[in-house]
């Protein structure tokens, strides 16, 4: 079909979807798919970013230690003692993720949709993360990493299908040594049962061990000159829903190979049917909250 | 628009002994807000008072002057509603030698 003015449908309505996108002040800044999901500005709340709680039966006790010390995502000025409230792009407020105050502590966010189309998806946001500032010291070692994962399931009339689950961190540190580079990872641990009903079972996806570095991963991020001077970054991760395969990772001017990629992949499990969480994590090196901040978040499909 | 609220879960089955405390949570967008203790199991020994502080920066911290009983049986549920409370929240308490209770700390703020 074509316009009277025998410009291609297709084109225009294309150029019109980039000239609104590229006008709108909040979503300029983005590179969305044709679809947009979700998009996530925290000065309007926490936009379905919740705690990743850990499975359990009959006591909490039986939730694993790896998911028992997560807790609540918070809305957050980066409020600093000696420069007061850093703010966020264009709003008051960020989505912060702090870890507790012990090496290798982790906290997990999460945002639980389903799919009802199989194709491209992208996830965009922007973010930054320090140390506790406990210490009049630069602490760029202090963080030990940040990242995103995806947790995926084929719909229930997919057959042999599967539970993916794509990891990428960016390993800031590691027992004092700055590393600065991107991770995957392809393991999880195994499952185990939970409680005494055959219900329910659990693994850490996000065990020490079993990250992967991207090739020519290496990136040096712009963490600046002390604990409390933050700058925002961008970074946007494209998985394809169709193969379960990821398309592409890029962080600020950086794009990387992806093409010794993998995700963590078990069989489906029998109650997750065309799941599409997303999830972001914070991990402290040493005895120092540390935290993860996120301007906005974008998720866009192309269906 | 409705006024924002979010009900936050600052500490899950933590097991308090000696001087304990929730995890800092700001709270500078909430003109409200109540914190619920709840025992998820029989407490050991004598339960102390608990009190609110708040922070100029999520490290230092000072009561707000808000107390309340721990709670004495399993269930139990102890209460502290707040207003006027700058950014940063969370609660506190100190037990005898020997003494302990396994907490549900939540957080309810209201815009």
């Amino acid at each position: 079909m074509t316009t009277p003015f025998h410009f291609p449908m297709a084109k225009m309505t294309e150029a019109m979807r980039l000239a609104m996108l590229r006008a709108d002040p909040a979503l300029s800044r983005f590179d969305p798919l044709p679809r947009i999901l979700s998009f996530d500005d925290f000065s309007r709340g926490h936009c379905g970013w919740s705690q990743l709680v850990g499975n359990y039966e009959d006591s909490l006790d039986s939730m694993l230690p790896g998911y028992a010390q997560h807790s609540s995502a918070m809305l957050s000025t980066l409020g600093h003692w000696d420069a007061g409230s850093h703010g966020g792009m264009d709003s008051s407020y960020a989505l912060k993720i702090a870890t507790r105050a012990r090496p290798g502590a982790q906290n997990v966010a999460i945002k639980r949709h389903t799919f009802r189309r199989r194709g491209p998806i992208r996830f965009e946001l922007f973010f930054t993360f320090k140390p506790e500032a406990t210490e009049l010291k630069l602490s760029e070692t202090d963080v030990r990493s940040v990242g995103l994962l995806f947790d995926l399931q084929c719909g229930d009339r997919d057959g042999d299908g599967e539970r993916v689950m794509p990891h990428l961190r960016f390993l800031n540190a590691l027992d004092g040594k700055h590393l600065q580079k991107w991770q995957y990872k392809r393991e999880t641990t195994h499952l185990m049962p939970i409680g005494s009903e055959d219900k329910t079972v659990s693994h850490y996806h996000l065990a020490p061990g079993g990250w992967l570095d991207l090739p020519d991963g290496e990136q040096r991020l712009c963490y600046n000159e002390i604990p409390t001077k933050v700058n925002w970054s961008y970074l946007r991760f494209d998985f394809d829903l169709v193969s379960m395969k990821a398309l592409g990772l890029q962080c600020n001017d950086r794009s990387f190979d992806l093409s010794n990629f993998d995700s963590i992949r078990i069989p489906a499990m029998k109650n997750l049917w065309c799941m599409l969480n997303f999830c972001l994590f914070a991990e402290t090196d040493v005895a120092k909250r540390a935290f993860l901040y996120v301007d906005s978040i974008c998720i866009s499909g192309d269906f | 628009m409705l006024p924002e609220n979010i009900t936050a879960v600052v500490s899950r089955n933590e097991r308090w002994s000696g001087d304990a405390a929730s995890e800092p949570h700001e709270a500078g967008w909430a003109h409200e807000a109540v914190f619920f203790v709840r025992a998820l199991k029989d407490p050991v020994g004598k339960m102390p008072k608990g009190w609110v502080e708040i922070s100029p920066d999520g490290m230092h911290w000072v009561p707000e002057g808000t107390e309340f009983a721990m709670p004495l049986q399993r269930d139990g549920i102890a209460v502290a509603r707040l207003k006027g409370f700058g950014n940063w929240l969370r609660v506190a308490t100190r037990f005898e030698d020997g003494a302990e209770c396994t907490v549900l700390v939540t957080l309810h703020l209201k815009a």
